[in-house]
């Protein structure tokens, strides 16, 4: 799947991946996805808590190589 | 910019009384998996940090600014940063918990159980996992009991002590935390005891506890240990009986419930075992010996005003009656059966570490660890 955008939070721990992308998704318009990368494993649960409770919209989420990735659907 | 606190301050805040607003801004899911819970209530809110993110007004209107509020989180980041926040937002007595709720899962309180002035015996009570590891001495020898793998802690009880370690016992191969016994015991090069029905599949190397035998200090006049094979929770649980006056328990005997004899793949069978235990080995101990458990769930119903998890044993059977009233096998098994829920998926890997068949890295032995037990055969 394709994406608008991307931020690379590989090396930052909490909460920066979620602060991170947030800055970054509400910069976006509505229905438009960011691809996420972080390394923390915290924000593997963390980074679709975040989303599906503030209304975005989670599309994928994979782990390769010690690296998480996540494509988020920005909400309304 | 605020302040930490450290978990051990935590667990004396609770035990005092001290009416603190706790905030734990983790998600939801890790909340309900496991949060704090301590000897007495406390006021405990889940807020996840990406609430006070997104909303921040709204969401920091939820809190009354009087308060000292006490933020916990995974790690401390997330902790640190609300904290952070709050004072920005004019709360004036703010601290964040250092190292995060993995410091509060590996806490451990030493409490002195009252005996005889010729001995000493201690509770170390780990209460983020609901479990208790005891240490005897006399003489300036120590006697260790179902240690967790804070082997520093031990360390330091020792030392400060001028202690010398000569034995450390296991009552079965746990399955809700990671043992320090083994690593302890070969540091010290001290026999590590614990029974065959546990331990003979193990890489563990171990000193195989016999039934009836016991096991006492070097120095004349010392409390002896009985060891009393009591299978059921596992094949090769086994109770400590120090001086005849109190009970190691293990995972048998519980203040409230017995241990469950549901984690193996053999349910019936081990139930059959543990009626036979309780009711042919363990009921026909004398009620004045006190019981000092592995576990416990409720602090309410399970510690003494001392903050001790201890009871005499009569008290302990009248306390779960219905379990030792149980007149028949049959009916034990139906009980155990009725009671059944699934275990955490954890435990099959912790036990395979406990056998050393498996070794993890530390952040995965934390990771393990964390989560109170699950080890009663029945709840409520
Ligand atoms: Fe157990």
């Amino acid at each position: 799947m394709s994406h608008n955008d991307e931020i690379d939070c590989s090396g930052m721990s909490c909460p920066l991946p979620v602060v991170k992308s947030k800055m970054k998704i509400d910069t976006m318009n509505p229905g438009e996805v960011l691809k996420i990368i972080t390394t923390d494993p915290g924000s593997c649960k963390d980074i679709p808590a975040w989303a599906n409770r503030v209304g975005h919209e989670m599309i994928e989420e994979a782990e390769e190589n010690g690296k998480y990735y996540f494509l988020v659907k920005r909400g309304e | 910019m605020s302040e930490s606190f450290s978990a051990s301050e935590m667990y004396t805040w609770m035990e005092e009384g001290v009416p603190h607003l706790y905030l734990d801004v983790r998600n939801e899911a890790d909340f309900s998996r496991f949060h704090v819970e301590g000897p007495q209530d406390i006021e405990l809110l889940n807020i996840p940090y990406f609430d006070f993110l997104e909303k921040p007004e709204e969401t920091v209107a939820k809190l009354d600014a009087s308060r000292s509020v006490r933020v916990i989180c995974a790690k401390e980041g997330s902790a640190q940063f609300i904290a952070d926040m709050l004072e920005e937002f004019g709360f004036g007595d703010i601290q964040w918990l250092a190292k995060g709720i993995i410091a509060w899962g590996n806490v451990l309180v030493a409490k002195q159980v009252p005996t005889p002035d010729h001995y000493e015996l201690w509770q170390f009570n780990r209460p983020g996992k609901g479990s208790c590891a005891y240490g005897l001495i006399h003489k300036g020898e120590l006697m260790l009991f179902d240690i967790s793998k804070n082997l520093e802690f031990y360390r330091n009880f020792a030392r400060a002590r001028n202690l010398s370690l000569v034995a450390v016992f296991e009552t079965h191969l746990q399955a809700d935390y990671i043992s320090g016994g083994p690593s302890l015991a070969s540091e010290f090069e001290v026999d590590y005891i614990a029974h065959e029905g546990d331990f003979s599949s193990s890489n563990v190397t171990y000193r195989a506890v016999v039934d009836g035998e016991s096991i006492g200090f070097s120095k004349a006049g010392g409390p002896s240990v009985l060891c009393t094979h009591s299978p059921g929770h596992t094949p090769g649980s086994t109770t400590y009986v120090i001086d005849d006056k109190y009970m190691i328990s293990g995972d048998t005997v519980f203040i409230v419930s017995v241990g469950r004899p549901d984690l193996g793949k053999k349910v019936v069978e081990w139930a059959k075992q543990l009626y036979a235990t309780l009711k042919n080995r363990i009921s026909v101990l004398p009620d004045e010996l006190m019981v000092l458990p592995s576990h416990y769930t409720d602090w309410t119903k399970e510690a003494n005003g001392d903050h001790l998890i201890i009871n005499d044993f009569g008290t302990v059977k009248a306390l779960n009656e219905s379990i030792y009233a149980l007149a028949s096998e049959d009916e034990f098994v139906s009980w155990v059966e009725a009671n059944m829920r699934p275990q955490p998926e954890e435990y099959n890997r912790i036990r395979r570490v406990n056998a050393n068949i498996e070794t993890v890295d530390l952040a995965t032995a934390e990771e393990l660890d964390l989560g109170k037990n699950q080890c009663a055969a029945s709840q409520g």
